[in-house]
C-alpha cells in the first residue's frame, strides 16, 4: 500500500501538497442517503424537530407529577429534577466553552504538529 | 498436543500469532489468520476452568501463574477478544504487516495480562502492551505521531517500572505475588502499584498521553488503541483496589473535567479521547464504591464501552480514511455520501449517551444506582452532570458536526465494505445487549457475564461484605429519569444553537496539562542540555588544569629531584617530622 517516499535531487523528502480536507475519491451522493436522511434537507425539519423535542420535554416533566418516582437521593424525587439538571448541565458545559476557548486555544501549529494526517488515509493518493 | 491447549493462555497465543503476522507477506492469508485467532481464542476462554491455576511455571524463585480465569477476568478478556475480532475486520482494507501484527500482539498482551494469575505475569504483559501498541502510533508516519509515540512510550514504560517496583515491595513483604486485593495504602508496594495503574487508567493530570497519542495514530491504530490499555487498567484496579474510597472522588473528577475540553476541541478523534477519559471515570468511581453492584457496573460498563467506543472511533476512522481529516471545522453534510457510516455512528453515539434500548444505559444504570444508594450525593450529581456532558460531545457533537450541520461539500465514497461490516457488528452488539429482555435476547446476555452474580462470584465481590442482589435496569423510574436528562439536554442544544450561544468550532490546539511537560518541561530539558554542552568542556578544562597544577606542586616537593630530596634530612625533613608529630599529639589530646 505505502510506496517509497518521493525524494528530490538532493535526496530530501518531497512534501506532498496537503490541502486539508480535499476529497480525493469522488463519490457523489449515496443513493441511500435520500431514503434515510432526505428529511434532513426539508426546510421545515429544524422547526418540527424543535417542536417535537419541546413537546416530549413537557410530557416527560409532567409525568413526574403524575407518577411518584422513588430515588436513592431524596431531592431527586422533586418533580422535574432530572430535566432541570440535564438542561442546566448541558448549558453550563457548552457556555463554558466560550471563556475556555479564549483561555486555552492556541494556533494549530502551536506544538509544531499541524499535520496529523496518518499515512493510511486515501486522501493523498 | 491436545492436553496442552486448555492450559494455553489465549492472550499468549495471540501475541505469538501477532508476531507471526508481522513476517507474513500474503495479505489475505494474514488477515484470515487474524480474524480467526480471536474466534479460536474465545473458544479456549469459554472452555477454561474457573478459579484454578491453569498454567504455572517456576522461574527466578517465583511461582508464575500464566493462566487463571474467574468471572472478573472473564468479562474483560471476552470484551478484548470481541474487540480484536472487530478490529481485524476493520483493518482488512489495508495491507500493512507491521500494523496488523502489532495490533494482534497488543490485544493479546492485554488479554494475557487480564488472565494472569500473579503480579509478575501481569507486569510482563503490561509492558508488552506498551511496546507493541506504540507501533500503531508510529505507523501514522507523521512527525507529530513520531514525537507523540515517544512521549507515549516513555509514560507507558514508566508505568511498568512503577509496577515492577511495587511488586518488588509486595514480594519483599511476604513473597506472595498472587492478585489479592489491597486493603489499605499502608501495605508495602500498594502506592507504587496504584500509581502504575493510575497512569494507564489516565487519571487526572496523568491523562494526557491518551489525548496526545490516540488522535495521532493511524486510522486503524486509534480504533485498536481505544479498546485495550485503559480497560486493562480498569480491570487491574477492580482486581487490586476495590472499595478504595479515594477512587470514588478521582473517578468523579475524571468524568467531569474532560467534558469541558471536549466541547472546545476541534479534532474529533481527540474529542473521542476526552470522552474515553470521561467514561473511565464512571468505572473508576464504581470500583471505589466496591459493592457487588458497583463492581458489576464497572465491568459491564467496560464491556459495553469497549464496543461502542470502538464503534465511534471506527466511524471517525472511516471519515478520516475517505476525507483525510476529522476536524470539525472541515466536516459536515457527510450523510449524503456516507449514510451507513452515519447510522452506525449514531448508534454508537446513542449507546455512549446511555439512551434506553442501548448498551450504555443498562451498563451505566448500575453505577449510578450504586453511587446513589451509597449516599454519595455530590459524586452522584457530578456523574449526572457528566452524563449530560457525554451527550454533548459524543452524542451530539461527533455525529452532528461530521454528518450533518454545515455541508462542507465533501462527496466521497461510502466507507470500504470491511469497515462497514465491523461497524455493523459493533452496532448490533450495542443494541443487542441494551434491549429489554424479549425472548431470551437483551441486556440479560451482558448481565450473565457480570463478575458478581449468583452463578459466579469473583473474590472482589466479597470485599465490601454486601450481598449480591439482582438488578433491574428497565424500571419505569430509570427510563423516565434518563429520558428527562437526555431530552432536556437535547432541547438545551437546540435552543443554544438557535440563540447563537453554542460556541462555533474553531481550528486550534487546546492546551491541557501536557503543556507543562511539552513547553516548560521540554524547555528546561533543552536548556539543561545546552548548559551541559557548554559547561561540560569547561569543567573538563578546569579539572585538568587543577590536576596538572597539583601534580606539578607535588612533583616539585616529593620527586627524587624535588625540594625535600635536595635539602637532605637535617633541615626540611626534620621540620616536617616535628610538624607531623605535633599534629598527631594535638589530635590525641582533643580526641582523648
Amino acid at each position: 500500500m505505502s510506496t517509497a517516499p518521493e525524494r528530490d535531487e538532493n535526496g530530501r523528502f518531497v512534501k506532498a501538497d496537503r490541502k486539508a480536507g480535499s476529497p480525493v475519491t469522488p463519490g457523489g451522493e449515496h443513493p441511500l442517503s435520500k431514503v434515510l436522511f432526505g428529511w434532513v434537507e426539508n426546510k421545515r425539519t429544524p422547526n418540527l424537530l424543535l417542536l417535537a423535542v419541546s413537546v416530549l420535554s413537557v410530557f416527560l416533566i409532567l409525568l413526574d407529577f403524575v407518577l411518584h418516582r422513588h430515588d436513592y437521593i431524596s431531592f431527586a424525587e422533586t418533580g422535574g429534577f432530572y430535566a432541570f439538571w440535564g438542561f442546566g448541565a448541558f448549558a453550563l458545559a457548552v457556555l463554558a466553552g466560550w471563556p475556555l476557548g479564549h483561555l486555552l486555544r492556541r494556533g494549530e501549529d502551536y506544538y509544531g504538529e499541524a499535520d496529523t494526517r496518518p499515512f493510511d488515509t486515501e486522501a493523498e493518493e | 498436543m491436545m492436553p496442552l491447549l486448555p492450559a494455553l493462555n489465549p492472550g499468549l497465543l495471540m501475541v505469538v500469532m501477532g508476531l507471526i503476522a508481522v513476517v507474513l507477506p500474503w495479505q489475505r492469508l494474514r488477515q484470515f489468520l487474524l480474524v480467526l485467532t480471536p474466534v479460536f481464542c474465545s473458544v479456549l476462554l469459554l472452555g477454561a476452568e474457573r478459579g484454578v491455576d491453569l498454567a504455572t511455571i517456576q522461574t527466578l524463585g517465583l511461582n508464575l501463574v500464566l493462566f487463571k480465569v474467574d468471572s472478573l477476568s472473564f468479562i474483560f478478556a471476552l470484551a478484548f477478544l470481541i474487540a480484536s475480532f472487530l478490529n481485524a475486520i476493520y483493518a482488512m482494507h489495508t495491507d500493512d504487516r507491521l500494523q496488523d501484527g502489532m495490533a494482534m500482539a497488543y490485544a493479546g498482551a492485554a488479554i494475557a495480562a487480564t488472565l494472569a494469575g500473579d503480579l509478575m505475569t501481569l507486569f510482563i504483559f503490561w509492558e508488552i502492551t506498551a511496546v507493541s501498541s506504540v507501533f500503531l502510533i508510529l505507523r501514522a508516519g507523521t512527525k507529530a505521531a513520531y514525537q507523540a509515540a515517544m512521549r507515549y512510550l516513555v509514560i507507558q514504560v514508566f508505568s511498568g517500572v512503577l509496577l515492577l517496583n511495587g511488586l518488588a515491595y509486595v514480594h519483599g513483604d511476604g513473597g506472595d505475588l498472587s492478585l489479592t486485593a489491597f486493603t489499605s495504602f499502608a501495605e508495602p508496594g500498594s502506592v507504587l502499584i496504584f500509581l502504575a495503574f493510575a497512569i494507564k487508567a489516565a487519571f487526572p493530570f496523568l491523562h494526557n498521553w491518551l489525548q496526545d497519542a490516540y488522535p495521532k495514530a493511524t486510522v486503524v491504530g486509534a480504533v485498536v488503541l481505544s479498546a485495550f490499555t485503559t480497560k486493562l487498567a480498569i480491570y487491574a484496579f477492580a482486581r487490586m483496589f476495590p472499595g478504595f474510597e479515594i477512587l470514588i472522588w478521582i473517578g468523579a473528577v475524571m468524568t467531569v473535567f474532560p467534558v469541558f475540553f471536549a466541547v472546545i476541541e476541534n479534532d474529533l478523534r481527540k474529542v473521542l479521547s476526552y470522552s474515553l477519559n470521561n467514561q473511565l471515570g464512571f468505572m473508576i468511581c464504581a470500583i471505589g464504591i466496591g459493592t457487588p453492584l458497583a463492581i458489576n457496573g464497572a465491568a459491564g460498563h467496560a464491556f459495553a464501552h469497549i464496543i461502542y467506543k470502538g464503534l465511534l472511533f471506527m466511524s471517525m476512522g472511516a471519515v478520516l480514511y475517505r476525507v483525510g481529516t476529522v476536524k470539525a471545522t472541515e466536516l459536515g453534510g457527510l450523510y449524503k455520501s456516507m449514510p451507513w457510516t452515519t447510522i452506525f455512528c449514531i448508534i454508537g453515539a446513542m449507546s455512549i449517551s446511555a439512551f434506553p434500548l442501548f448498551s450504555g444505559f443498562v451498563a451505566k444504570s448500575m453505577t449510578m444506582s450504586a453511587v446513589g444508594s451509597g449516599g454519595y450525593t455530590l459524586v452522584w450529581l457530578m456523574l449526572l452532570f457528566a452524563s449530560a456532558g457525554v451527550l454533548e460531545h459524543s452524542g451530539i457533537k461527533i455525529p452532528y458536526f461530521t454528518f450533518f450541520g454545515h455541508d462542507a461539500g465533501h462527496r466521497v465514497k461510502e466507507a470500504p465494505f470491511n469497515m462497514l461490516l465491523a461497524m455493523g457488528l459493533a452496532a448490533f452488539i450495542c443494541i443487542a445487549i441494551g434491549l429489554p429482555m424479549i425472548g431470551g435476547l437483551g441486556y440479560g446476555w451482558l448481565y450473565g457475564l457480570l463478575p458478581c452474580t449468583a452463578a459466579a462470584v469473583a473474590d472482589v465481590c466479597l470485599s465490601s461484605g454486601e450481598a449480591i442482589k439482582t438488578y433491574q435496569p428497565y424500571t419505569l423510574d430509570h427510563v423516565i429519569t434518563q429520558m428527562q436528562l437526555l431530552v432536556l439536554a437535547i432541547l438545551a442544544f437546540m435552543l443554544l444553537k438557535r440563540a447563537g450561544l453554542y460556541p462555533p468550532e474553531r481550528p486550534g490546539t487546546i492546551l491541557d496539562t501536557d503543556w507543562f511537560y511539552r513547553k516548560p518541561g521540554y524547555g528546561l530539558a533543552k536548556w539543561s542540555g545546552d548548559v551541559w554542552l557548554k559547561l561540560g568542556p569547561a569543567m573538563t578544562r578546569i579539572s585538568a588544569a587543577l590536576f596538572h597544577r597539583t601534580f606539578d606542586r607535588l612533583e616539585a616537593a616529593f620527586s627524587p629531584r624535588g625540594a625535600l630530596a635536595r635539602e637532605g634530612l637535617a633541615t626540611t625533613m626534620s621540620v616536617w617530622a616535628a610538624a607531623l608529630l605535633g599534629f598527631v599529639m594535638l589530635v590525641v589530646l582533643f580526641a582523648g
